[in-house]
This record gives structure tokens, sequence and C-alpha cells, in this order.
């Protein structure tokens, strides 16, 4: 038995020693200037097929025109991040790998991605959607977002649209336009969101209402389907959302209600309810980025842009239940939105508490985390994303019911 | 006649096995984890030679890569010699993770309200003794409905993981939340941070203190004495004069404290915020710790260690051959599952049908 336990113990050892030696360490950063690796750390995976997918479908985009450019990348992607400190991790990770720039696709992982920043001088941290990189006087930290608003808006208009149609046709009464909104936190850039689809619903069907319910995750497929269930059986005919999943989509399907999306086109996924959506185009950016360190320029501290810039875009319209004349409309008011004549927070369009906006704060300065500087509200319109990527529309304006604020 | 009802194996326990049979039997489960856990490696499309090696070189090949699994290494080595006194008691607590928890709410207490009024280093002993006297507390409460009214300490110390959870996502979310809907608690200023010492968080000197601590507390006290008659026979215990449910009680706040105080750690020395996610699994994971390891303290650094290379190297793995990070985790559950059924065959054999009746007749 002893010579069968030594036996054992030399055979286990020498295949410790094979695994050992079986990879190499892969070669630190490579010599060709035209490669450039990136990190991106993602929050989930393409399966949502909503936030991460889009993510993804960007970086895909990105790779191939920089292809065009001569310029290859190779991309280190990790799923399923958590936003704790497995982020830390992940960006030492990703550091360690070799990569030259590492996005942070998700708002929670910058506070964890600056815990790392200072050890790794010489690698461009991007942390997309939040607003602390851009500001805190570090060279290689980013910020980026887009202008989702405006697209959000015009998902609105073509709710409104389909609400005014069916009023039209007495389907509804006037008073039973209503919205029900899936929120992911009562968080500045789900506030900004719901506000301008809302109002982009009641420019062209005035008697239009909202609920709002947050489910307190910015991904969980459960808790959103749920919610929108839950919102159609308290009389809303039109869903829409801002969280990752496609199952607000199915929910408004099941319950023969109608449907906006985000991210994605989910037009596929819910035939019957889904109109259209709205989503950021990251391509650009990461294109912009990555050529930018490339030729050894600076990478933005605080990238934004919106549909002029193809930021943001709009999916295929669902011909086949949307209004009559909604993709002639779509097509006016990007325009407008385009050149300037139209503002997406025009004040003179909502109301607070009975009265007009007057003043609102944008950024928040001295760690408090409270608006305290940069008056927003001038030229009769809330100035969203003007003093940094990150909205700060955080106004509770008429017509508009939050189901459980607590979130 | 009577082969009828011989099923075809059956278990027998084992007479004491030689030193080398033991061992024996160990190397042979690591080496059939290590053959199993190359079908998932070939399934997605990846030499295992391969696989194995980043797994080795992602947790060791590189001194940030070591301190990053020694990080991983602390809090489980920690738990586990925390819950070690539970389970040679058979108080089978697995409520770790809220105790961590709730010490881990505590330290955050003073590190969120008193960083900027308090020095560095009295901030972090008063972080430290709150987290031990929370988390010692919460455990007390099973503990006393156990000594009370024999209640089921199991469920009762599982429960309480998901209150003490959701007490977090309570603060995350209320409280203690930072910018408003984020969700998130602020990062501790520098004077809540735990120094680090050769580039590790000084929390693994405390662990390290902690195992002699405990070996000691076991194997040389009074208290640890009475510890193992509880565990091997109540009645013993009770007729020997030992206060029982006091000595559950006991036991189980120092348990709690011990985990209470590696959520100190965790916040004030890795994360550096609090989040309800913040025990992340460690509470129940130091319970295997504690069993390979079979509440040796010593031997349990190694266990420790071993599960801290597997976790940072499957994080490698993911990285560089882009498998999902759910293989790297079947891969990490082969190998447990073998490790531990090979202390089941070295407790118990396997008896054939017909090999038993060769036996009988000879």
């Amino acid at each position: 038995m002893k010579r069968i336990s030594f036996v054992l113990i030399v055979l286990l050892l020498i295949s410790g020693f094979a695994f050992a030696s079986g990879a190499k360490e892969t070669a630190a950063a490579t010599s060709d200037p035209n490669t450039v690796k990136v990190g991106l750390l993602c929050i989930g995976d393409e399966n949502d097929q909503g936030y991460t997918f889009n993510f993804i479908r960007g970086r895909d985009e990105a790779t191939e025109m920089l292809k065009a450019d001569g310029i290859n990348v190779e991309w280190v992607t990790k799923y399923n991040i958590g936003e704790d400190a497995t982020c830390t991790d992940a960006n030492i990770e990703a550091a360690e790998e070799g990569c030259q720039i590492i996005i942070n696709n998700s708002y929670g992982f910058e506070p964890f991605m600056l815990e790392v920043v200072d050890e790794y001088p010489d690698i461009e941290f991007i942390s997309c959607t939040n607003c602390a990189s851009a500001t805190d006087g570090r060279d290689n930290t980013h910020n980026a977002f887009a202008n989702i608003y405006e697209g959000r808006y015009i998902a609105g208009v073509v709710a409104g649209m389909k609400l005014q149609q069916m009023i039209d046709e007495g389907q509804i009464a006037p008073e039973e336009a209503i919205i029900g909104y899936v929120g992911a936190y009562s968080f500045a850039e789900v506030i900004s969101g719901f506000t301008a689809y809302f109002l982009g619903a009641r420019s062209v069907c005035p008697t239009v209402t909202m609920k709002v319910s947050f489910v307190g995750s910015w991904s969980d497929a459960t808790a959103e389907s749920d919610a929108a269930l839950a919102l159609a059986d308290q009389g809303c005919v039109m869903i829409s959302q801002h969280s990752d999943n496609t199952t607000p989509a199915t929910a408004a399907q099941s319950r023969g209600v109608f449907h906006t999306g985000y991210n994605n086109d989910m037009t596929s996924i819910a035939p019957n309810a889904s109109l259209i959506s709205t989503r950021i185009d990251w391509g650009p950016y990461f294109y912009e980025a990555i050529k930018a360190y490339v030729n050894g320029e600076e990478i933005p501290q605080d990238w934004c842009a919106g549909m002029g810039e193809g930021a943001v875009v709009m999916t295929p319209l669902n011909e086949a239940i949307a209004a009559p004349g909604t993709a002639e409309k779509i097509a006016e008011v990007e325009a407008a939105i385009a050149d300037g004549s139209l503002q997406v927070f025009d004040t003179s369009t909502f109301t607070v508490g009975g009265e007009e906006l007057t003043h609102a704060f944008a950024l928040d300065t001295d760690g408090d985390f409270t608006a305290d500087s940069e008056e927003a509200v001038f030229d009769g319109a809330f100035h969203e994303s003007l003093f940094q990527s990150a909205p700060y529309f955080t106004v509770q304006i008429d017509g508009i019911e939050w189901l459980n604020a607590a979130y | 006649m009577n082969d009828v009802k011989t099923p075809l194996f059956r278990l027998a326990k084992r007479d004491e096995l030689g030193r080398g049979k033991v061992w024996a039997i160990r190397a042979g489960s690591i080496i059939v984890a290590l053959i199993l856990g190359c079908i998932p490696m070939l399934l997605t499309g990846n030499s295992p030679a391969e696989a194995y090696g980043v797994i080795l070189q992602g947790s060791l090949s590189r001194p940030i890569y070591i301190k990053q699994t020694v990080k991983i290494a602390i809090p489980l080595l920690g738990c586990a010699l925390a819950i070690a006194p539970c389970f040679k008691m058979r108080f089978w607590n697995i409520g770790a993770e809220g105790q961590i928890t709730m010490g881990a709410v505590a330290a955050t207490f003073f590190a969120l309200n008193f960083a900027k009024t308090i020095p560095h280093v009295p901030l972090l002993a008063i972080m430290f003794i709150s987290a031990a006297i929370f988390g010692g507390l919460w455990a007390l409460i099973p503990a006393f409905f156990k000594a009370k009214w024999n209640t089921n300490e199991t469920l009762f110390t599982l429960m309480m993981n998901y209150i003490a959870i959701g007490i977090v996502a309570y603060l995350q979310g209320g409280p203690w939340e930072g910018r408003k809907g984020s969700q998130l608690i602020p990062m501790f200023q520098d004077s809540a941070r735990l120094p680090t010492v050769l580039g590790v968080h000084c929390g693994w000197i405390i662990v390290l203190l902690l195992v002699i601590a405990m070996y000691l507390y076991m194997n040389k006290t009074k208290q640890g004495f009475e510890i193992a008659v509880v565990g091997d026979s109540v009645n013993t215990a009770r007729y020997a004069g030992m206060n029982v449910g006091w000595v559950i009680m006991r036991t189980m706040f120092i348990s709690g404290a011990i985990s209470g105080v590696v959520g100190f750690m965790i916040v004030s020395g890795a994360n550096f915020t609090l989040y309800k996610g913040v025990a992340n699994g460690v509470g129940f994971t130091s319970i295997t710790v504690a069993w390979l390891s079979q509440l040796n303290s010593f031997a349990m650094i190694a266990i420790s260690m071993m599960l801290a290379v597997l976790e940072k190297g499957a994080n490698t793995l993911q990285t560089r051959l882009q498998v999902p990070a759910s293989i790297a985790d079947i891969i990490t559950g082969i190998l447990l599952f073998c490790m531990l059924a090979s202390e089941f065959f070295i407790n118990y054999r396997l008896i054939f049908r017909g090999r038993e009746k060769k036996e009988v007749e000879a």
C-alpha cells in the first residue's frame, strides 16, 4: 500500500508540473503600434439582449471601423461582473493582462475602478454613464455617455401617437391613456429618461399620464416582468422601460398592451406589442477613443454626443402596429432636435407642483450628493447633459406618478 | 438465499487506516478531480493542460497575483476558524454569512460617521471591536433559542443570513446611500482603511494570529474541552456538570465575533465600502475549508489558500481563454466534490455483494 501511495503522489506531482508548464505566460503588450488591447468589463452578458448586448454590438462596430483605418483591436471582454469589489479585481486583472484601455460599462463600477487607476498611470480607464472620473483631476480616467433622452423623447412621441390613435378610434377614453414605466432606480439617469419619454408622449397626446414602478435593480428579468405586468393590471396601456432585459416587452404582449423599448430592437420578441426602441450606439465613442489613443492623442475626459452624431439611434419602427404617420413624425422631431429648434426639457411644456421650473442645479461639487452648482435652467429649457455627460435631471414633474420611490 | 436481500453494494465503517493509505486516497482523489476537470475544458474546446496552467499562473505567477490570491484567502481562513468551534460542538452554524455581514455593518457605521473625527488607529480599533460585538450578538440570537428551547440551529442561522443581507440592502438604498438612487454607499476614507503589510491588507496578520489562538483555545483550554465534550455527547456534558446552554451561547458568541471581525477586514481592507453581497459566499465556502481541514487550524491555512488559488486562477482563466465563468466554477466544484468524497472513502468502504460472499466463505 505504501508503494501505491508513493506512486500516486509522484503521479500527482508530475501531472502538476505538466499542467503548470502547459501554458506559457502570454506576451505583454504587443510591439505593433497599430494593435491595441482593450478591456471591456460588463455587468451582464450578451444574453440580456439589452444593455450589455448593446455594448458588445458597439464593440464589434468600432472594431470594424478601426480595421478600416488599419488599427487592430484585441478585446478582452469580461462578463457578469458585480458592482462591488469583484470589479476592482477585474480591473486589476485586465490591467495585468496587458490591456491598454479598460472600459467599465456600468454606472456602479466607477468607484471600484477608481481604486485601481493610480496603480496603472499608463493605462486609460473609462467609466461609461458615471461622472466622477471626468472631474477627479486624473489624466487616465474618463467618462462617457450619450444624450439618450433625445431618443427617449422620440420613443415617447411614437407611444403618444399610438395612444392618441387609440383614443380617436374609441378604444380607450382620453383619461385612460396611461403609460406604465419600469425603472431601475429613482436615479437621475432614470428620472431624466422617463421624463423625456413622458414629454415626448404628451407633445402628441395631451391627456396622457404616467406611472413609474422602480424594480431596485438594473438587471432583474423577473422583477422587470412582474413590474410591467402589475402596471398593465393597473390600467396602463403602454409600457416602457429603463432596465436591461426584454421581459417588459414580453409582459406587455401577454397583457395585450403596447411597448417601447431600450437598448435593443424588441419587435422580434414582442411583435404585437413593441413599437420601437431607442439605444445608445457605443460604436462612435469606442472608435473615437481608441483611435485617439493609438494616435497618441488625449481621450476626452468627458465624452457626450447625441442623435446628431449618431451616438443615439432609433431601432426600426414596427410599421404593422404603429399609428399612421409615425415615421414622418419621427423624421420631423429628429430634425428639430438636431437643429436645436426643439428642446426636450422645454420648461413651458411641464410644471413642478403647479409651477414652471425656473431653477435647478446640475452638478455636485462638494461631495454631499446634492447638486449645488451650474444653473441648468436657462433660455426656457432645462439643459440636460451639458455640464457633464451623465444625466442630472432629478425633478419630479406633474403628471408622472412614482409608485414606489423607495428605490 | 440471503443473496436476494443483499444489495449490490453497501457501506461499512472502516477501521483506522494507515497514514500511507489515507494520503494515497487523498492524492488519488485529486488526480481523479483533475482528470474529471478536463471534461468541461474539452467541451469548451480548450486544452486542459493549458487551462490548468493558466489557473496556476493567474494565481501565483506574479507578485500582484499572489497578493490578490492571499486577499481572497484571508476571509476564508478567518471564517473557517470562526465556525470550527461550532462544528466541533456539533452546532451547525451556517449563519457565518450573516455574522460577517453584521460585523461589516457595524464597522461601516463608524467608518462613515467618524472617519473625520477619530484618528486612524483608534478608529480601526473601534471598528474591529464593534464588528466583533455585532457579529457575536447576531450569532447569539440562534444560540439563545437553541439553548433555551432547542430550536433547529441550521434553519435558524441560515434565515438570519437573509435578514442581515436585507438590512444591508435597506442601508444601501436608504440612510447610507451616496448619490441619490445610486444604491451605492460611498467609499471609505483613508483613515477607515486597513494599512497594508507586504502589499496585502494587514488582515492576514490578524488571521494568522487567530490560527494560533484558535488552536490553543480548542486544544489547551478548559473551554475548548467543554466544546469537545458537548459535541461528543450532550448527556455526558450534563453528567459532568457542564451548563450546556451556556457553552453553546458562549461558543456561538465567539464564533460570531470572529466572523464579525472577518466582515470588518473585508470592508476595511479589501472592498472599502459596504454592499449586500459583502460576505460573497465566504460564510458557506469556509464550511468546506473547515470540513476539509477536519477542524485543524493549521490545515485551514493550506486549504483556504488552495481554494483562493482556484478562485483567482479561474478568474484569469476567464480572461485569457474566454471561457465562461461558470466553467471555472464547475471545475472548482469537481475538485471540492472529489476532495470531500475522499474523506468519505477514508472513513467508509464499499462492500460489493459477490465479494462479501467470498469473504464469508473464506
